[in-house]
């Protein structure tokens, strides 16, 4: 069973017509009036302070809108970046007398750095791990920003510290502060949208299919990551000038917490949705002040709200309508009309498109695939099967590269990918599909193709946006569901998402396509169209391999079968003289 | 039950929506406003529960007794969360009433540092217990302290341990948090005066989990005397049990945390025949022993210093406000700094030009559980 | 070297506190693969339990079962409120929910008792026995004691009993184990069950030494995390080891080098696994499954 990713659902991208400055015009028209506002309105101090805290708070929370949302990695130690922003500004302008600015970058360097250096160390590992050293990181900051008097100042913290000449009232500071939260929550709404953010949605949503999507995971997890550090900094130094006072509790793990609920309570897929969570996290506290005459009521009703929101809202706030309004639109609005599809697989190699010699992959002791050789043929489709635990889901794991053959020879067109990481071997033009389907399921249909498109060296798309959404539409036409294109993956039935990720696979023009158990848990409709596809897809001259135990379909589509069992190859040939070999026949029904 | 996803959201809607209506529905009266920041929530809440009933027990008195300019005073509280953050958010939302008068401020210096910058910006007077020295010298006159600050705590421990006690090899254990820093240095600076150097000068982290390196740390300097500086009562608590156990008996001088009575509770024998600074303690005077009296009557426990300065800070600024006969923040604060020989619970107060109301310590002793008033030590500078 | 006698003693008792949670965090992520943030708040929510059943008049053993039967209902309850319904969700939510979850129970806590900390008695009248040059705290040697039990428990619970085997099988495989007619959510309450239970045991052996406060289980329960991943993370020797490891790295590191930064080398440590060996003392090489 594959693990459902959670829906973090991002507005459909737009098929642009007008340019874009044109299109977000109204934004930066709301940006600037809101800017005005905050330096003209005459708030009281506490308004004052509550709205400083909120901006500076919110461009941190972006940065968690960025790794959380956008890449699906954790930090526990934003309000340690935070923390080094906002020491960066507090020591560097009053005990170094450097100017503002010069600290404000500093701080921002600093944070990216530490970002990045922990992430480079960690996010191989993912998951929980990093969720420990995020906590690791930010209790060493405390201790060194508690403990390092010298420097910090220790627990009393650093006090008077200045601002920018240019925005000496608080008025103007605010205003200033207002100024970079429109400057960077419109930078993270737009990042959704670029290559960038695109391969980190992919690699939220499911970095195996990231990875054989020509996705180098590891390095867009670590941009993420520094992405987020980096944000926090500068919110952290942001804050420091507007406070005048910094000291280590405020950046304690508590303060990583909030900022994490703050994220997730508004939704964390947009800055939007971080901008509401901040807002309200910072303004609950201070209306439900009434319930702290019992200590801690508060608190534990914040708790169980962190709880429910996870249960009942596992897209925040702004997700909730974002979805909402994402459906009906999906719903009246029809996509363009496409060009047909042209596969052109590359033909470098001689007759054989991937020939595999003596390939092994041992666990432990259990010699899951043994000394297996293929030779795939160039055009037509050939099919590698074998009974339950024969080795042929491990044999296409190593060759897509999920695993490192024990042993053996991987050259595929002409190219030996035997040691290549998964997203290389896409590069390569190795596309492939899942046993169990592995859509990024908070995209579109459109927006899953067009993660395949990307892939490099991908001679059939050209430059620019508009051609990776041609190239996607053309595939997503090619296996039916063009009409569909803009609706969520959630809403397609099973038969339909496995079209879609032949369609990934078909828009990156692969050399070979690898289709793992295409037909199962199809209907018996579902399998004709899919059979029709395979027949479409082949006439077109693009190689495929599959792997599936559905007889009928591998009698009527294949061309050449290869078979294994107990990870040794038992029989290959000419299709039907395959499947009457006896060994193959007493494999299947068990021998006397 | 069943919560759907629509329920919830209306949910939210209505915890949103709730304040608004509570808010609105809150009618003013013709009070005279005083606004209070306390730790309702975070670790110092039960202190700040204390120190919350010490300023209501005064006001009742004041009110009983007249009042404030004829009317009755109001005490406005506001949770500070026992963060920085939280006291400024907590003290602009009070200084964003124009009808507050005076304020009572933090116990803890580092708050008191976090929220200074708005206090100078509203110019109205606010009384604290946050004992940093350098609260009340960097020109901020609206700030006065309403107990003896850290120069005095550490004088007093060094001058009773050496002229008293006769022992001059220390070690000195305080909290790395800004409390316990300040009070160590003050206490190492003052050992020096005396010209008792000590011989070792211990930082721990807050919340340890355990002692037993730094016992064996004073077991090894050879100290024949300790002074410490303690934040929270069950580190207070876990060192002096693992100090006993390891067999160190030497005479042991702490700041005001060795006799809160938490403290007391938590470590029991542990704490047996030490000796405290109080800036607090009952027997130390009449105005004390009246406190104590009225505290008991009332709360049904010990009083103690969280308790006694925000006492004092309401009854001092009562006066004030009523011999100056006016709100106006700048003969409120001429009142203040006239304040001489104002008997309080905290001992006398002759406030200085700095707005250190104090400027001594009480020595206390715990025999078997109960805290014993000593001798009282008082600078003149 | 008395000096240092004495030190060990400490930290292999401090350790085996970080053991004892330690072994909670890596029963549930073995079924679950969710690490369970609110750890710690089994041990603080077992300690009050056992005040309020003190001071209610219960005999000390008697109190000790009635904490121990709350916190069994606890890890029911927690398993149907914050793991159960997110069960087919990734990791995240699920780690954030606990998370969530740490911040109710504590101030739960906190609401209902006050924030004032509570004295629990230990099990002996005596405090300790002085054995040459080292004293030994006999709270800590009870603590020692019930882990070396654990140890001998586990292994013969997971190894040599049906359920035992059950459970390893469904946190090995969980389609594999219910294709064999293993229900998968029971084991998974059982062993919500079992780890609320060793959470609140831990809870209950070291309040008497460090105290009942509302802080008490998340500053464990950080050590306690970083001591699995110093063992391996989802191996019970392995946690066991780190956990005793932690404590004592953490002891020495204070004593010859520094007390103030004491907090820090678990984390230091903990960090340098992660880079130099990620899979830990025991643990495999994790990878992800395809």
């Amino acid at each position: 069973m594959s693990a459902p990713s959670d829906n973090m659902p991002i507005p459909a991208q737009a098929i642009h017509s007008k340019p874009l400055l044109v299109r977000h015009l109204p934004y930066f028209i709301g940006a600037a009036i809101l800017v005005v506002l905050a330096a003209n309105m005459n708030f009281d101090g506490y308004v004052h302070n509550i709205l400083l805290q909120a901006t500076t708070f919110a461009i941190a929370v972006f940065g968690l809108s960025v790794v959380l949302g956008l890449c699906g990695q954790i930090n526990l130690a934003q309000a340690a970046f935070f923390g080094l922003g906002a020491y960066a500004v507090g020591i560097g302008t009053t005990d170094l007398q450097v100017s503002f600015w010069l600290c404000l970058i500093g701080g921002c360097v600093i944070s990216l750095l530490a970002g990045a250096l922990l992430g480079a160390s960690t996010l191989r590992l993912g998951g929980h791990y990093l969720a420990m050293v995020t906590i690791s990181f930010q209790q060493i900051v405390t201790l060194v920003m508690i403990n390092a008097i010298w420097l910090t100042h220790g627990p009393d913290g650093v006090s008077n510290i200045r601002r920018p000449d240019l925005f000496q009232s608080s008025q103007s500071y605010l205003a200033f502060c207002v100024a970079m939260l429109a400057i960077v929550g419109y930078l993270v709404w737009h990042l959704s949208d670029t290559k960038l953010g695109r391969a980190m949605r992919a690699v939220r949503d499911n970095e195996l299919a990231a990875g054989v999507n020509g996705i180098d995971v590891f390095r867009t997890k670590i941009y993420a990551f520094a992405l987020c550090a980096l944000l926090g900094g500068l919110a952290g130094g942001l804050f420091a000038g507007g406070f005048a006072y910094v000291s280590p509790d405020q950046f304690s793990f508590a303060e990583s917490i909030v900022f994490l609920t703050m994220s997730l309570l508004g939704g964390v897929a947009s800055p939007i949705g971080s901008a509401i969570g901040t807002g309200l996290l910072i303004l609950i506290p201070e209306w439900l002040r009434f319930l702290k005459s019992v200590p801690g009521l508060y608190l534990a009703i914040y708790g169980l709200f962190v709880i429910l929101i996870i249960r009942f809202m596992p897209d925040g706030i702004w997700g909730f309508v974002a979805d909402a309004f994402t459906r009906w639109r999906a719903k009246i609005k029809t996509p363009p009309a496409s060009a047909a599809l042209q596969l052109k697989p590359a033909t470098v190699g001689g007759d054989i498109v991937l020939e595999v010699t003596g390939l092994s992959k041992y666990f432990g002791g259990l010699k899951a695939v043994d000394g297996v050789d293929i030779a795939v043929k160039r055009g037509g489709v050939h099919a590698l099967i074998g009974p339950n635990g024969s080795g042929k889901t491990t044999t296409l794991n190593v060759l897509s590269g999920l695993y490192v053959a024990t042993a053996g020879k991987i050259v595929l067109d002409g190219t030996d990918i035997t040691h290549m990481p998964p997203h290389q071997r896409t590069a390569s033009g190795l596309g492939r599909t899942f046993q169990n389907i592995r859509l990024f399921r908070s995209m579109t249909a459109l927006e899953n193709v067009e993660i395949g498109a990307e892939r490099p060296g991908n001679t059939m798309v050209g430059k620019g946006d508009d051609a990776l959404t041609e190239r996607a539409m053309e595939a997503l036409t090619f296996v039916g569901l063009g009409s569909r294109a803009n609706e969520l993956i959630s809403s397609f039935s099973y038969g339909h998402q496995r079209l879609i990720e032949i369609a990934r696979a078909l828009a990156s023009n692969p050399t070979l396509l690898l289709l793992d158990e295409p037909a199962a848990g199809l209907n018996s409709t579902e399998k004709l169209e899919l059979h029709e596809l395979l027949k479409r897809i082949a006439a077109q001259g693009l190689t495929i391999l599959i792997i599936d135990h559905d007889m009928t379909l591998v009698s009527e589509a294949a061309q050449h079968i290869t078979v294994l069992n107990f990870g040794r190859r038992i029989a290959d040939g000419e299709s039907m003289a395959v499947l009457r070999h006896p060994d193959v026949v007493s494999a299947y029904l068990g021998s006397e | 039950m069943r919560l759907t996803r629509r329920d919830f959201a209306a949910g939210i809607a209505a915890g949103i929506a709730a304040p608004y209506l509570i808010k609105s529905a809150n009618a003013q009266g013709a009070t005279i406003k005083i606004g209070m920041c306390a730790p309702v929530t975070g670790p110092a809440a039960e202190s700040g529960g204390y120190a919350i009933k010490g300023a209501k027990l005064a006001l009742e008195a004041v009110n009983k007794a007249g009042g404030i300019l004829g009317k009755q005073g109001e005490l406005i509280v506001e949770d500070d969360q026992t963060t920085n953050p939280g006291i400024v958010l907590a003290f602009s939302k009070l200084a964003s009433q124009p009808d507050i008068v005076g304020f009572l401020g933090s116990i803890r210096s580092t708050q008191v540092h976090a929220m200074a910058p708005d206090v100078i910006k509203l110019g109205k007077p606010v009384m604290i217990g946050g004992t940093d020295p350098n609260l009340t010298h960097m020109g901020n006159q609206w700030l006065f302290r309403f107990r003896p600050n850290d120069s005095y705590s550490g004088r007093v421990i060094a001058e009773y341990g050496v002229s008293t006690l006769g022992k001059k090899k220390w070690a000195v254990l305080h909290s790395t948090d800004a409390f316990g820093t300040a009070g160590g240095k003050a206490l190492t600076g003052a050992l020096e005066k005396l010209g008792a150097p000590s011989v070792l000068d211990q930082g721990y982290a807050n919340q340890s989990q355990d002692f037993t390196p730094v016992v064996l740390a004073i077991k090894q300097s050879g100290a024949d005397i300790l002074g410490s500086y303690f934040t929270f009562e069950n580190d207070l608590g876990i060192f002096a049990r693992q100090l006993r156990q390891l067999g160190v008996n030497i005479p042991w001088v702490g700041s005001p945390s060795i006799v809160n009575i938490t403290a007391l509770k938590l470590a029991g024998p542990a704490l047996y025949n030490t000796y405290g600074v109080a800036d607090y303690a009952e027997d130390s005077s009449e105005g004390s022993k009246a406190f104590g009296k009225i505290y008991r009557d009332a709360v049904k426990v010990a009083p103690d210093n969280q308790s006694s300065w925000t006492f004092d800070a309401i009854n001092v600024l009562s006066a004030a406000i009523n011999k100056a006969g006016s709100t106006d923040p700048a003969k409120i604060r001429e009142a203040i700094l006239a304040t001489k020989k104002f008997a309080g619970a905290e001992g006398e107060y002759n406030f200085d030009q700095n707005g250190d109301g104090l400027h001594g310590y009480n020595i206390v002793k715990n025999e078997k559980g109960n805290i014993v008033f000593d001798k009282h030590i008082e600078f003149n500078d | 070297m008395d000096l240092a006698l004495q030190l060990l003693f400490t930290g292999i008792g401090i350790g085996a506190v970080y053991a004892l949670v330690a072994l909670g965090f890596v029963l549930i992520f073995r079924a679950t693969n969710v690490v369970n943030f609110a750890q710690g708040e089994f041990s603080m929510v077992a300690a009050y339990l056992m005040v309020v059943a003190v001071e209610a008049g219960l005999p000390y053993w008697a109190a000790f079962i009635v904490a121990l039967l709350g916190m069994a209902l606890l890890g029911v309850v927690f398993n149907l409120g914050v793991y159960y319904p997110l069960r087919h969700r990734t990791y995240l939510p699920v780690i954030i929910a606990t998370i969530g979850a740490s911040i109710l129970l504590a101030n739960s806590v906190l609401a209902i008792y006050g924030p004032q900390p509570q004295v629990l008695e230990g099990w002996f009248e005596t405090p300790g026995i002085q054995v040459g040059p080292v004293y030994l705290d006999s709270q800590y040697l009870l603590i020692i004691g019930v882990t070396i039990c654990l140890v001998i428990f586990n292994f013969w619970f997971f190894e040599k009993t049906l359920l035992g085997k059950k459970l390893q099988a469904t946190s090995q495989d969980k389609e594999m184990a219910s294709l064999l007619g293993i229900s998968v959510s029971t084991m998974i309450m059982i062993t919500f069950i079992y780890s609320a239970v060793l959470g609140g045991l831990a809870g209950i052996l070291v309040a008497p030494v460090l105290f009942v406060s509302i802080q008490m289980g998340s500053t464990i329960a950080l050590k306690a995390f970083a001591a699995t991943i110093i063992g391996g993370f989802g191996d019970v020797t392995g946690a066991i080891i780190g956990g005793l490891a932690l404590g004592v790295i953490e002891t020495f590191g204070a004593a010859y080098i520094s007390v103030p930064y004491k907090d820090g080398f678990a984390f230091l440590v903990l960090i340098a696994f992660l880079i130099f060996r990620p899979q830990g003392i025991f643990g495999e090489r994790v990878a992800e499954k395809a």
